[in-house]
């Protein structure tokens, strides 16, 4: 190998993920001073928070009836009682200065008149206290991105963080990147790494995210010897499309969406029906209905797929109220245009009820974070969908964009400062990653093999049927033994098409897959030893929520290759002695 | 929904790293009648050609990033159905990476260029904006624009005078009907080819978003009629 296998580069702040957190931690970044360069694995606008419906829940003083205590107590209550009670009541505490700021940036939240915001609800909420915009998601990003790009950001498109590059004392002090434009493989020196790369919505089967969320930041941390929390909890949004394929498992967001309860907290949500005509809600959840929280709708909705009173497509029928068929096409333009076009357009004016099934949406666990965004180790920070604990066992829908800018502010304020006393990296720093090039490139010599699209299905396969909504001892201890094979005897054996360096999609996929595979096995084993139900884990064989031995969280971290969960005691707000909030980085 | 049918497809490739020039490989992909034209890329990627390079993420028309020339016509690929006989060809006029993947590189210089951020006298204030309903949806409608470059493809204006395209002209307007706004909207709109604009509505026809690239430029022009570009101030 020639010695500029690695093309080295510097920046302060190298931020890994292009959505939300990433750029509004580039934003902070900036605003402090440092250099920063953005990753994106592909185009920059391909990110998750565009295909989010952009609601965001923010106490702002236009309800009455809220207030940032109410916030909290539902955002607690929604994610089972298991959430970073201390990073909770900074989500509730600092959203409504993060919407200014979304607005200072240009994002135009919808309003009543030209000073009040439009303010609707969201399933589990028990005020309303959620703005949107017409340009949705794609406006947050969007508004955000060219934020960045004024601000100095630098950012490079088709670029995928592929590991840390860590000193011998496990500091982070680059990132090694593959560039997929131009095959080329680069090193960044840094003096901080964020990991915004959000979620791992593609390792099941019927998923609502991105191609790219492969779970590779959580991967990447956890590799470094960072800690995971609440890995067990994934979220899967109750209702998305079930056909055609092209569209299968998109979100159409909550069922309260599609009635009066959504401008009323005492009204009615859209209601769900079984093949029987059946309103089966009403034997999980008898007070909140379809407006409760995703993690018992999408679980009630699974079960009677399940257990055979499901539609021939694999799906339930949503009943929508017609009478708020004019506020939601003003609303959610583009969801209604995509009912339209995939279900038709009886279904898409609420003439006719429609098929829904839940789908894989968004990473509730993650990489663990301190309230400033700092990992467990030094020099990695986290902030988004890659990052844990701000949701306990299951997210409110309308606090994912709130979180994304408060953390994703937090950890790019705290990186800045804390860039500026780091080393450079060890000679033996830099060869571990060339090594790593190294090991990366031999997959494209391989002769015979497995191609990785083949393999990205079968995980996903597995992870549906047996870490997926419905899970029990037998089906995680037998995935646990297949993700065991697939990584010993299939990771080897992977083999890609052509040789070409330049966006080579089975070299990419194959990277990915032992990204996928590490998050695969942090999950199914924290599943394995949550004995109980909770949130967005649901145990056939321990099908009842068990507080006295479990209200408590999983912390993962590999010890010798091998996932290592730990049992911890909650993080609440009466545990900690310093104010929330309030203990300034500078 | 079970109904199967063969669909005939030439796919441009070309990967001028190892020196392969540009050329076109037939696929016969079987599959349902609805699908999209993603679909069937994937498809061919998974079951014919390992090594096809092609651009996706969202499935779902939000992204932008799946654009291709479908018989001649820009088309997001995950959203316009399939044909029964198809050429499928990188988005042109842009730099073509390898096979259907195209490098805008050049393109996000130009929305750095042009500062599409709110530009305000003052910091915000903390507090909210006032902007009146209607503005703001008119606002949202064109902050809807998904950057595809669908319109600039398909824009005569832009292959034949010094245009920029459509969807420069839907960026700059967002911002000038922000009331925060203070950057020079309708000078930068003029400098980077308002004028050069034929007319054809094309653009409009094309555009996933259902945004209406013609009408703001027509919307940008009445401007320019009524408070000339030379104050430069934003009107």
């Amino acid at each position: 190998m020639s010695e500029d296998l690695v093309r080295i580069e510097r920046t302060d702040v190298l931020v890994a993920g292009c959505g939300g957190a990433g750029m509004r931690a580039a934003i902070e970044a900036r605003a402090k001073g440092a250099s920063v360069v953005l990753l994106a694995k592909g185009p920059v606008r391909a990110n998750h928070t565009r295909m989010s419906g952009g609601r965001y829940n923010v106490v702002t003083g236009l309800n009455p009836e809220d207030s940032v205590d109410h916030f909290f107590r539902d955002t607690i209550t929604g994610g089972a009682d298991i959430n970073n009670q201390v990073l909770a009541r900074i989500l509730v505490e600092e959203a409504l200065d993060r919407a200014y700021d979304l607005e200072s940036y240009g994002l135009v939240w919808e309003r009543k008149t030209p000073a009040d915001y439009l303010v609707v609800g969201s399933g589990g909420g028990s005020r309303l206290r959620t703005l949107g915009s017409f340009d949705e998601g794609i406006g947050v990003s969007e508004v955000m991105l060219h934020r960045s790009l004024r601000d100095g950001t630098v950012i490079r498109e088709f670029q995928m963080l592929v590991d840390v590059v860590q000193d011998d004392d496990r500091r982070v002090v680059g990132g090694l990147v593959l560039d997929l434009a131009r095959g080329q493989w680069v090193l960044y020196k840094c003096g901080a790494l964020i990991i915004a790369t959000g979620g791992t919505s593609q390792l099941y089967e019927t998923n609502s995210g991105p191609a790219i969320n492969t779970g590779d930041g959580i991967a990447i941390a956890y590799r470094a010897g960072a800690e995971l929390i609440d890995i067990e909890h994934m979220q899967f949004i109750p209702i998305a499309f079930v056909y055609p394929p092209s569209i299968k498992g998109y979100t159409l967001t909550e069922p309260q969406q599609y009635g009066m309860r959504h401008f009323d907290v005492k009204g009615e949500p859209g209601k769900l029906l079984n093949t029987k005509g059946e309103r089966f809600i009403l034997k999980h959840d008898p007070v909140a209905r379809e407006g409760g929280t995703r993690d018992v709708l999408a679980r009630a909705i699974m079960l009677e797929i399940l257990e055979g009173r499901g539609t021939p497509e694999g799906g339930v029928w949503l009943e929508p109220d017609s009478r708020v068929f004019e506020a939601f096409l003003h609303e959610r333009p583009i969801y209604a245009k995509r009912i339209l076009e995939n279900y038709g357009e009886r279904a898409a004016r609420f003439e006719e009820p429609f098929q829904v099934m839940p789908s894989a949406l968004y990473t509730t666990g993650g990489v663990r974070i301190d309230t400033w965004g700092r990992t467990t180790v030094a020099g990695l920070y986290a902030a988004g969908e890659a990052a844990g604990g701000v949701h306990g066992a299951n997210r409110l829908g309308g606090n994912s964009m709130p979180d994304i800018q408060v953390f994703g502010r937090r950890a790019g304020l705290t990186a800045a400062q804390e860039s500026l006393d780091a080393a450079p990296p060890s000679k033996a720093a830099i060869a571990r990653a060339e090594a790593r090039a190294r090991e990366l490139d031999a997959i494209l010599l391989r002769d015979a093999g497995v191609r990785p699209p083949h393999v990205k299905r079968q995980v996903q396969r597995l992870m549906w049927n047996q870490v997926g909504l419905v899970r029990n001892g037998a089906g995680l201890t037998d995935a646990l033994t297949r993700i065991d094979a697939l990584r010993d005897q299939v990771l080897p054996s992977l083999r890609v098409t052509s040789r070409t360096r330049v966006v080579n999609r089975e070299w990419m996929e194959a990277i990915e897959l032992e990204n996928m595979l590490d998050v695969a096995e942090a999950m199914a084993v924290a599943a394995l030893a949550r004995t109980e139900t909770r949130g967005a884990h649901y145990r056939q064989d321990f099908p009842t929520r068990d507080d006295p031995v479990w209200l408590a969280n999983l912390y993962c971290r590999r010890v010798s290759g091998r996932p290592q969960v730990e049992k911890r005691p909650l993080v609440t707000l009466t545990a900690t002695a310093a104010p929330v909030g309030a203990q300034a980085a500078g | 929904m079970t109904e199967q049918r063969a669909m005939r497809v030439e796919v441009f490739r070309c990967d001028p790293s190892e020196g392969v020039a540009p050329h076109y490989e037939r696929y016969t992909v079987e599959g349902r009648p609805e699908m999209r034209v993603l679909d069937v890329i994937r498809s061919i990627y998974e079951e014919q050609a390992g090594d096809l390079a092609f651009q996706y993420a969202c499935r779902n028309g939000r992204c932008g990033t799946c654009g291709v020339k479908v018989n001649g016509t820009p088309v997001l690929a995950c959203q316009e159905r399939a044909k029964a006989t198809m050429r499928i060809e990188p988005l042109s006029p842009f730099p073509v990476l390898r096979d259907l993947v195209v490098d805008r590189g050049e393109v996000e210089q130009r929305y750095l260029e042009l500062e599409l951020t709110v530009l305000r006298e003052a910091p915000h204030a903390g507090s909210r904006d006032a902007v009146e309903p209607g503005r703001a949806r008119e606002i949202g409608t064109l902050g809807s624009c998904i950057s595809c470059l669908i319109c600039v493809s398909a824009c005569p204006a832009v292959a034949e005078r010094p245009f920029d395209g459509p969807a420069f002209m839907v960026q700059l307007r967002r911002l000038n009907r922000n009331p925060a706004d203070r950057g020079p909207r309708l000078r930068q709109a003029v400098e980077h080819g308002l004028l050069e604009c034929f007319g054809c509505d094309i653009c409009t026809q094309l555009c996933p978003a259902d945004i209406s690239p013609a009408d703001v430029i027509r919307g940008f022009r009445r401007d320019l009629v009524l408070r000339p570009v030379a104050h430069g101030s934003r009107p």
